[in-house]
């Protein structure tokens, strides 16, 4: 069966960061030298190709846009400067932005006012409900310490309430993001006419899923390892924030001075540690603009780092402020910590750069689905 | 006849042949031969030195024979028969046996290398003792010359010989100069205006002094020889005017391929399927448009029509390629929006700036689509009534491996260049060959590539072979200066080593007249028996081969000769060495 080329296609992929594509002549360099490309699953050129014919139907149900780390050598080897690896992110992007049912996604990725709209939105929620709302419940900017000296910071936002939020933000994220995997998993899988894939393979493969959220096992396949690593810390770091503030919260957000050696402290330094350290790799590299991986960003990747950033810095004046005593300024980080964080995680997980996080994972899986589909 | 005195030398060639044949061994051996006078070895024959000892012993020893033992005749045949010249004896009173390229370079067994190279000095001996001596002969040149052909290769041969001060007589066959490439709209890759680069050519042409320009002239029969052409043709019509010449220069050009022939393509079918060249046209009216009159909001270009195809022509036409991608920068420039297709098989940018224009070109925004002409050719076929486009290609693209439908409402096909339809009338008015792709055949592909195997005829640009302006100017201005040497000179050496009848012993069968590739044999009705023009004949030794009565002797080439070295080779061979 014939596919139709759709030549104004590339208007679309243009918003999505894909610079020059034409430049590429299909020599297979980029092919050849990626450690992560295999037989089956050949990339980059052959993705370079279907962008370049505007191949809706072949893209969509492409896998190999999430097998791919963007480690770079790709672009490096490049004899026409095509920039596979940056066309192979800008893929990601699209994709993202097709797997959403919302259509919020595509408004976010091609609009910068739409992205910021939203941020400010949720931020200007935020602020009004601690300033206004929770005070007019009684709420109070509490100034009294602890015995220890410590601020109050459960009379400002009490676990009753925030816990719940959380969850509640849980759930709205989840939600989003489980029915868009449902589309990418059709449009992988289960739309492929010729070939199916028993519910037997699917339980016997079902624990690379969790494997690959992880460790990343094919990061880590990428010649150059500093990347893997950074990305690691950054990931278990992230992890165990989200864990212990959606799941523990009572446990982490305490009024009591806990020693230093405790694991609630050692955890969160942990956990800001390798928050710290991933996003300093990351911004760094942008701003230096010597690695590949970091040359070309996109809006969507410069905010997601700042809203990050915004997020970890802000815990860390909290925790400071807090156990020095100063009531204002930790309320005043809390609000702002919130402000940042509800806006990033409401759009950045599901809509946006952040949802590579369930994508990645679940694309390795369907992968090894794919490898074990059989003709119909 | 006098007493033959042979000297012998056999060369080392540095390693090149002492290292697989024993020098000293061949020589010892074949010094005790009769009438060889001495026998020698050594390092460089060609060198300085190695001509010097031949031109003493000639002088000391009386030599009247000589036989070098060494590289291939081709290399160095003519250093050694100057050699002899400069000590007195007749350059033809020498012989060369080659015990390199045919002896040290290709054995392995240095006893039998030896041997053999024993049994080729013989026979080399043997032949140079009936050796005779020839004279060198010349003919005058005509300064005129005759070209065939007003597209941009005959002009500028023309103009170069004309600057020169000699007379040249430019030959069209239609109605006005300047060919194809006048046509033209914008030239690759610099993308300049060809009508501005042709018409100051066209202008000094008509108006230069020492060019006759005949328009609506074709020439129907050449003869004469090197040096001394004519013939006749009818100008304005009937009026027959004789012209003499010295030289010829073909530059008859090139014809689109037909496309019609190709099925897939439906050219003649679909109204906006056109060529390469009608789409030039286009341009030139400074409009895209379809058969509605409306702009094409997709275009597609289809490459390699009619070339590198086993149905049509195998060759590449070379040009197609660049002149595909300037069509892009055309069509950009026209229609910014539209969407443009290359639909090609392999993408050929060898020349100067092409690859660079290829790069250039590819930031253009169009789609490249690559087709396997083994695979079939890409199929337009007539859109579906709800499509918004006029056609469909459908295709297998190669570089994804898949079966893709390209909506399109413009088709251009890249034609191949063909030759003249007329070619043959051509070949036979002036006397040289064609090649299975009815092209002219060069004298050498790589060193000689303007000249023809018949004396003093030259063909340039497109009726060689497909190429490009660069490549056609420099190709006419190369014979304009081959033919400028030979006027310069005002004479020019004629082959030796001709045929010539035995009247007596000739029947008058004319089987010679049939076979002869130079024309150079006619037939006598008087005496009734075949003649040879030994300024045409190049003694190819056809005619002597062919003759039932034994009547043509090739000078140089006597039967005499030619059995002397054979027994000369054989005469070794029982004897076990």
């Amino acid at each position: 069966m014939s596919i139709r080329v759709q030549p104004d296609l590339r208007n679309e992929l243009i918003k999505y960061g894909i610079g020059d594509w034409n430049a590429c002549y299909h020599c297979g360099t980029c092919t050849a030298m990626c450690p992560l490309s295999e037989e089956g699953f050949l990339f980059p050129r052959k993705k370079i190709r279907l962008m370049q014919m505007g191949l809706k139907g072949p893209i969509e149900s492409s896998v190999e846009p999430w097998l791919c780390y963007y480690c770079g050598d790709c672009t490096k080897t490049c004899p026409r400067d095509a920039n596979p690896g940056e066309l192979m992110m800008s893929l990601r992007r699209y994709l993202t932005s097709l797997y959403d049912w919302t259509g919020l996604s595509k408004k976010f990725y091609t609009s910068e006012t739409w992205e910021l709209g939203f941020i400010l939105f949720f931020a200007s929620l935020v602020v009004i409900t601690f300033l206004f709302i929770l005070p007019s419940f009684g709420i109070k900017f509490d100034t009294t310490l602890t015995a220890q000296g410590g601020v109050r910071v459960n009379s400002f936002a009490p676990i009753g309430i925030i816990e719940p939020f959380d969850w509640s933000m849980a759930f709205v994220v989840a939600s989003l993001l489980i029915s868009n995997i449902f589309r990418m998993y059709y449009k992988i899988i289960w739309k492929n006419s010729t070939t199916k894939v028993s519910l037997w393979v699917h339980i016997r493969e079902f624990w690379l899923l969790i494997f690959n959220f992880a460790v990343q096992p094919k990061f880590s396949k990428c010649d150059d390892k500093k990347y893997w690593l950074s990305h690691w810390f950054l990931m278990s770091g992230y992890t165990i924030m989200f864990i212990v503030i959606v799941v523990f919260l009572k446990w982490f957000q305490t009024e009591e001075i806990l020693p230093f050696y405790d694991p609630q402290r050692l955890l969160g330094y942990y956990a800001t540690f390798g928050l710290l350290f991933g996003l300093g790799f990351a911004i760094i590299g942008r701003i230096i603009h010597k690695d590949i991986k970091f040359k070309f960003s996109h809006v969507s990747d410069w905010l997601f780092l700042a809203m990050l950033t915004g997020t970890v810095v802000t815990g860390i004046l909290i925790h400071i402020f807090r156990i020095n005593g100063m009531p204002m300024a930790t309320y005043f980080s809390y609000i702002a910590h919130m402000a940042i964080l509800v806006p990033m995680i409401l759009i950045e997980v599901p809509f946006s750069k952040w949802s590579h996080l369930a994508y990645r994972p679940f694309a390795a899986y369907f992968h090894q689905l794919k490898k074990h589909a059989v003709p119909k | 006849m006098e007493e033959p005195r042979i000297g012998v030398y056999v060369c080392w060639c540095g390693t090149n042949i002492s290292k697989m044949v024993d020098v000293e061994a061949v020589s010892q051996e074949v010094s005790k031969l009769p009438h060889v006078v001495l026998a020698k070895n050594y390092k460089y024959m060609c060198s300085d030195p190695g001509q010097e000892l031949i031109i003493k012993d000639i002088k000391g020893h009386h030599l009247n024979r000589v036989v070098v033992a060494a590289c291939s005749p081709r290399i160095h045949e003519l250093t050694f028969r100057k050699a002899c010249e400069k000590a007195g004896i007749n350059p033809y009173l020498f012989e060369m046996a080659n015990v390199r390229e045919q002896d040290s370079w290709v054995h392995t067994d240095r006893s039998e290398a030896t041997r053999k190279a024993i049994d080729l000095v013989i026979a080399a001996i043997r032949r140079v003792e009936f050796h005779e001596p020839l004279e060198k002969r010349s003919v005058s040149v005509d300064p005129a010359t005759l070209i065939i052909g007003g597209g941009v290769s005959g002009m500028i041969a023309a103009l170069e010989i004309g600057n020169a001060g000699k007379k040249v007589y430019l030959i069209e066959k239609t109605d006005r100069l300047g060919g194809h490439v006048a046509k033209f709209d914008l030239l690759f890759p610099h993308l300049s205006s060809s009508k501005q680069m042709m018409r100051p050519i066209i202008q000094r042409v008509e108006n230069h002094p020492n060019i006759d320009v005949f328009l609506n002239t074709q020439i129907t029969d050449v003869s004469g020889y090197i040096g001394n052409f004519t013939t006749t043709i009818q100008v304005n019509g009937n009026e027959p005017a004789k012209l003499t010449f010295g030289n010829i220069i073909a530059a008859v050009g090139l014809k689109p391929f037909d496309p019609s022939g190709i099925t897939e393509y439906g050219y003649g079918k679909f109204p906006d399927v056109v060529t390469s060249i009608e789409f030039e046209e286009m341009l030139s009216k400074g409009k895209i448009f379809t058969k509605y009159g409306k702009e094409p909001r997709n275009v597609a270009i289809i490459h390699c029509v009619g070339s590198r195809n086993k149905n049509y022509h195998e060759y590449c036409s070379r040009t197609c390629c660049m002149v595909a991608l300037k069509y892009v920068h055309q069509i950009r420039a026209a229609l910014p929006s539209a969407n443009i297709f290359e639909v090609y098989a392999d993408m050929r940018a060898y020349g100067k700036g092409h690859e660079e224009f290829y790069a250039l070109t590819t930031h253009k925004q169009i789609i490249f689509l690559m087709f396997d002409q083994q695979d079939g050719l890409p199929r337009i076929r007539e859109a579906d009534r709800n499509d918004d486009c006029n056609m469909i290609i459908e295709m297998d693209e190669k570089l994804s491996g898949l079966s893709i439908e390209v909506p399109v409402d413009m088709v251009i096909l890249m034609v191949n260049m063909e030759a003249v339809d007329h070619v043959k009338e051509v070949v036979r008015a002036i006397g040289v060959s064609l090649c299975g792709n009815q092209f002219f055949i060069e004298k050498h592909p790589k060193l000689d590539p303007v000249a023809t195997t018949t004396g003093g005829v030259y063909i340039v640009g497109t009726c060689q072979g497909p190429k490009d302006i660069p490549d056609s100017v420099a190709q006419a201005k190369a014979a304009a200066a081959r033919i400028l040497a030979t006027i310069a000179t005002g004479t020019c050496p004629v082959e030796v080593t001709t045929a010539f009848v035995n009247e007596k012993m000739c029947c008058g069968c004319q089987t010679c007249i049939s076979v002869c590739p130079y024309t150079a044999i006619s037939y006598n009705k008087e005496k009734k028996v075949s003649e040879v023009n030994e300024v045409l004949c190049k003694g190819c030794g056809t005619c002597g081969g062919t003759c039932p009565a034994g009547a043509i002797t090739s000078k140089h080439f006597t039967d005499l000769q030619i059995i002397s070295e054979i027994e000369g080779i054989m005469s070794m061979s029982y004897k076990g060495f």
